[in-house]
């Protein structure tokens, strides 16, 4: 059994709906804007690979939780990254990774197998894998009471959302600032 | 007064938050002095990934600067070709420039002496110190361009600012 991406997304919105929510390009970017457009969607268009870390910018500066929503192939080009979450440590950020075993927005090719809860706890940061919607829920719920970042490794069935908005990319990081200046 | 000094007297001038950093024995005293004057640092895992952070803390009404050698800026590109610049999100970068003046290791040259022109192609405006006067004010005036223009801005470091000779020896 997988879960489904439009349900994880959708249950992460429902427990943190003010979150700063980060989003890798691709799939990632285009369920959350299918789920639903709102102000503190940060959606990425383009650098794969560093969608976590701009997360951890983004928690840094505020007190507000912040989420990542990777995918497999874009975390795996800096799976190096989860040591940066580790040892910054900052308390309100979740990193959760979709992993749907394929490139989903380069036609589909298969990504490299990997452990992604393990990948993290090795780099000490805290991890967990689920494989359906009602646990991810609740490994969501979890991370976000935390007192620490944590990494949720969330397999997924490939999605082909209909949505596929042209973002108007300088004006997502503005309203994201806007919003949270209010 | 050091020129590690002046960089963080300007970086302070120019209300920086948050520095985002991969380790460099030439900038060590100025990580080292942000740190006691409480200037919060972040050391990463990879040079994209101090991009991204110094990117991503602008959107909660934040400033952030990188510090890396020019070798680690190579590492960057895409980063700042495919968020930084097309989000306008800003950021200054202090970048010690390796490949020039003084270089002895050849597989410094390539990136390192590019760098600059690499940064014009991509519409990163830059600049090269090579004296140590006057760095207080570039880093501090390099930082309100970028902050107020909402785009990147790199100065490098040339060695004749952070010192010759010594990885040779």
């Amino acid at each position: 059994m997988v879960a489904d991406q439009f349900a994880c997304t959708a249950a992460v919105l429902e427990e943190t709906p003010d979150a700063v929510v980060v989003s890798n390009l691709g799939v990632a970017s285009y369920v959350l804007a299918e789920v639903q457009d709102r102000e503190r969607n940060f959606y990425l268009w383009g650098s794969m690979g560093s969608t976590t870390a701009t997360g951890i910018g983004v928690a840094l500066g505020t007190d507000e939780q912040v989420t990542v929503l990777a995918g497999d192939g874009s975390l795996t080009m800096s799976l190096g990254v989860c040591s940066t979450v580790a040892t910054a440590a900052p308390p309100n950020l979740t990193v959760v990774c979709f992993d749907n075993g394929i490139y989903g927005t380069t036609g589909g090719q298969p990504t490299p197998s990997i452990d992604f809860a393990a990948a993290a706890e090795a780099q000490g940061l805290p991890a967990t894998s689920v494989a359906d919607d009602a646990a991810f829920a609740e490994a969501y719920a979890d991370a976000v009471a935390r007192d620490g970042p944590s990494l949720i490794e969330c397999m997924v069935e490939p999605s082909d959302p209909e949505a596929r908005p042209t973002f108007d990319f300088p004006h997502i990081p503005r309203r994201v600032r806007d919003s949270l200046a209010e | 007064m050091s020129w590690e000094t002046d960089v963080i007297d300007g970086l302070r001038d120019a209300n920086i938050d948050l520095v985002t950093q991969l380790p460099d024995g030439a900038m060590d005293a100025v990580v080292e002095g942000l740190d006691e004057a409480g200037v919060r640092t972040l050391r990463v895992e990879r040079e994209e990934s101090a991009i991204a952070a110094a990117s991503g803390i602008w959107v909660t009404g934040n400033r952030g600067a990188v510090i890396c050698q020019s070798s680690g800026l190579a590492n960057t590109l895409n980063a700042i070709g495919s968020l930084s610049v097309p989000a306008r999100l800003p950021f200054l970068a202090l970048v010690t420039r390796r490949g020039d003046l003084g270089e002895f290791n050849v597989a410094q040259v390539p990136a390192g002496y590019g760098l600059p022109a690499m940064m014009d192609e991509m519409g990163v405006r830059n600049t090269v110190v090579s004296e140590p006067e006057s760095i207080r004010q570039t880093v501090r005036m390099a930082a309100e361009t970028a902050f107020s223009t909402r785009t990147p801005y790199v100065v490098f470091f040339d060695t004749t600012v952070t010192g010759y000779g010594q990885e040779a020896q």
